[in-house]
């Protein structure tokens, strides 16, 4: 053994720094200054025009946490997330196995599959937001003509107008364009799982819902996993939806916290910034939930 | 496979900070104004969209591109750079702006009273050349002032009136557009019966909320804020305006659902025949006409026992931010501008009110316009110079709509402790 001198040693420590340098400024320029800036401000007096008027200490989050409205939307943020994720997952597990089969028409159906994926999410809410019309929208045509509501224009025919009705299609809305991702995420697991496990099973006289259970979702664990977690934070910072189909209201009480975030940044500028860093936190809570309930630790070691 | 799922959580991470970052890292250009190679001095100049869309024949961009263009011509040493933003998000743009440091020469938008404190803007006088300032309404400019120091130049004007379909009120029977609000729900039951969808269109969504409200206040004797000054929002009359909207809705008179319903589709609604009648100003003929709908009339806006008196005064503002130090050229600009036919430009594409002498007086033939314009000496304007107004502001545009399905009495009173706390 040959003793190396420190200097080599430091030589050889730094040596991978230019292949990993670019990405460490980028993250550090791209996503960690940013996050910095956002905490900082989140302490700041800052008036309506954007003036920072010096330190504000903790009001800024006492003020978000004293808005009458503050728990609502937190709820309805948690509540949006998981029905929205829930939904998805179940509607894409089922049609990636759709599309995992051999059937005629089977490469137009996946690419039909793209298209709300291939859409900008703003221009399917405003197609959506025509669509619920109450005067001209198409979907309440349909609804007229089936007999479903007496006439056009009324309250009836104004679906987006209660929060009642309004939630239900927005977490719609949201399934749509979250569909193709995922679907696609857990095709590219499904095509991971060797076709001799399912010939093993199948010599076991195992069923095919015993199949599923035991060995297509075990398998199926990572891209479900990454589907989820990617899912998750998508829908949680969602924005266009909402703001283009209800902004929020009425009242509100179709907003969560990104809605709020941004309403508040209207009238002032630090409570909104507080809004963002408990956004955050929020996210790596619902991240660490679903990792520890996922238990991806045990199933890996 | 662990190694797999660390990078997997990474990426997560990454991706959980780029996405909670977004809102926060606004746009925003390099600094205007450096000075460019030939000496020449660049104006940055940010405006509001008065028109229906970038791509519109009367996209904000069209119009200062004319402005710039002529101007430009005649001061080959000033370059003038333009962003039309339109009106949902250029209050936010702009307050990015401020908060970077990257101060706009020249700015366009709905108020300037919240620049001032800071020190941001140039006085009038600094910037506006004595025959110009003489030109501008008195009253319209005295709203410019704080703590008797001029700071905004009035821009345009506008006004409110009620707008009514004359097919559908024939349809129904009506013969004249209505005094009182008895007289209003009347109407409106008669238009119900004839089988219009919206008797009364009532926009109380975000966009407008606090000009639709306020005009239904005046109605009967209400406001934001009482004689004396101070925040009366949740005041009795203001309660029992919205009780009254309160039954006019549930009778389904209105709109559906008004807290949802914006200005724009509300308008949009009338020009499609769908509207017996609705508040609405100059500025909305265009889309009326657009729509294919020229019978229609305009009258006073009805009050609880007879129509106002008064009128909505809207004013939006043109200042000039002088951290970039570019004083005269700035000056030379706005002469430039108010000298100009670009006035008349704005008033004659987008239906808004001049705010000049010389501008109303170049005006007065027009029959369409003229109730307007006689209303506008005695108008009536939002209490903008209060600093609270901002907040209250975006709190009304956002929850007061609730007034009309709720508890009128417990929505204007959550809105005047917004207005008086702290």
């Amino acid at each position: 053994m040959q003793q190396t001198s420190p200097l080599k040693r430091t030589a050889r420590a730094l040596a991978p720094l230019p292949w990993i340098g670019p990405a460490i400024v980028l993250i550090a320029v791209v996503v960690v200054w940013p996050v910095v800036a956002m905490i900082q401000s989140s302490f700041l007096k800052i008036n309506r025009s954007g003036v920072v008027q010096g330190s504000n200490g903790t009001a800024n989050y006492t003020k978000l946490f004293e808005e009458p409205d503050f728990p609502g939307v937190m709820a309805r943020s948690v509540i949006w997330v998981v029905a929205v994720v829930a939904i998805t997952i179940l509607l894409s597990l089922a049609l990636a196995q759709l599309f995992n089969q051999r059937f005629p028409g089977r490469r137009l159906a996946r690419w039909a599959m793209i298209a709300p994926w291939a859409a900008s999410v703003l221009m399917t809410g405003i197609i959506f937001r025509w669509m619920l019309d109450p005067e001209v929208g198409l979907l309440n045509m349909v609804r007229r003509d089936l007999g479903l509501i007496d006439a056009l224009g009324g309250a009836d025919a104004d679906q987006l107008g209660q929060a009642a009705t309004a939630m239900p299609w927005l977490i719609a809305v949201a399934v749509f364009v979250s569909l193709p991702f995922t679907t696609y995420a857990l095709l590219a697991g499904l095509s991971t799982i060797p076709a001799e496990v399912y010939e093993a099973a199948k010599t076991d006289g195992a069923s095919r819902l015993r199949t599923y259970w035991s060995i297509t979702l075990p398998l199926l664990r990572p891209a479900l996993t990454v589907a989820t977690l990617i899912n998750v934070m998508n829908v949680f910072n969602n924005f266009p939806i909402i703001w283009v189909m209800t902004h929020g209201q009425p009242g509100y009480s179709t907003a969560t916290s990104t809605i709020f975030m941004f309403i508040l940044k209207r009238s002032d500028i630090g409570e909104s910034a507080a809004m963002s860093v408990v956004n955050f936190g929020m996210v790596i809570v619902l991240v660490a939930i679903f990792l520890k309930v996922s238990k991806w630790k045990n199933e890996v070691s | 496979m662990s190694k797999r799922i660390a990078g997997v959580v990474t990426l997560g991470v990454a991706a959980t900070l780029a996405l909670s970052a977004c809102g926060e890292s606004g746009g925003g250009d390099s600094a205007g104004g450096d000075k460019a190679a030939g000496g020449s001095v660049t104006l940055k100049l940010v405006a509001a969209d008065y028109g229906d869309g970038p791509t519109a024949d009367n996209s904000g961009d069209k119009f200062w591109k004319g402005v710039v263009d002529e101007f430009q011509s005649a001061n080959p040493s000033i370059k003038v750079d333009v962003q039309v933003i339109n009106w949902n998000d250029i209050d936010t743009q702009v307050a990015t702006m401020v908060q970077n440091g990257q101060m706009p020469d020249i700015l366009q938008t709905g108020d300037y009273s919240g620049f001032v404190k800071d020190g941001l803007l140039y006085k009038v006088d600094e910037v506006l050349s004595p025959n110009t300032q003489s030109d501008l309404l008195e009253k319209f400019a005295e709203f410019g002032k704080v703590d008797g120091a001029a700071y905004g130049i009035p821009f345009v004007s506008s006004a409110r009136a009620l707008f009514y379909n004359k097919d559908l009120f024939a349809k129904a029977g009506i013969s004249e557009p209505p005094k009182t609000w008895d007289e209003l729900k009347a109407d409106a039951e008669k238009l119900k019966k004839a089988g219009v969808s919206q008797p009364f269109g009532l926009p109380l969504g975000q966009e407008e909320a606090q000009g639709e409200s306020f005009l239904w206040f005046m109605g009967n004797g209400g406001g934001y804020k009482d004689a004396s000054g101070t925040w009366a929002i949740d005041s009795p009359q203001n309660v029992e305006t919205f009780t009254f909207l309160k039954e006019l809705t549930a009778a389904g008179l209105t709109t559906p659902n008004p807290g949802t319903k914006d200005r724009k589709t509300v308008w949009e609604d009338f020009a499609a025949g769908k509207v017996g009648m609705a508040n609405g100003g100059p500025m909305s003929m265009p889309i009326f006409e657009k729509g294919g709908l020229t019978n229609y009339g305009v009258a006073p806006i009805p009050g609880k026992s007879g129509p106002l008196e008064t009128t909505l005064g809207v004013e939006d503002w043109i200042m000039a931010f002088n951290k970039n130090g570019h004083q005269e050229e700035i000056k030379k600009f706005f002469d430039f501008f108010y000298a100009s036919s670009a006035a008349q430009k704005i008033s004659d594409t987008y239906k808004l009110l001049p705010v000049t002498k010389s501008g109303i007086e170049k005006l007065s033939s027009d029959e369409k316009l003229k109730p307007f314009l006689d209303a506008l000496p005695n108008a009536t304007f939002y209490p903008f110079t209060d600093p609270k107004w901002s907040e209250v502001n975006t709190q009304i545009k956002q929850t007061i709509g609730g007034a009309v399905t709720g508890d009128p009495a417990k929505v204007l009173g959550a809105i005047q402790k917004v207005a008086t706390a702290g």
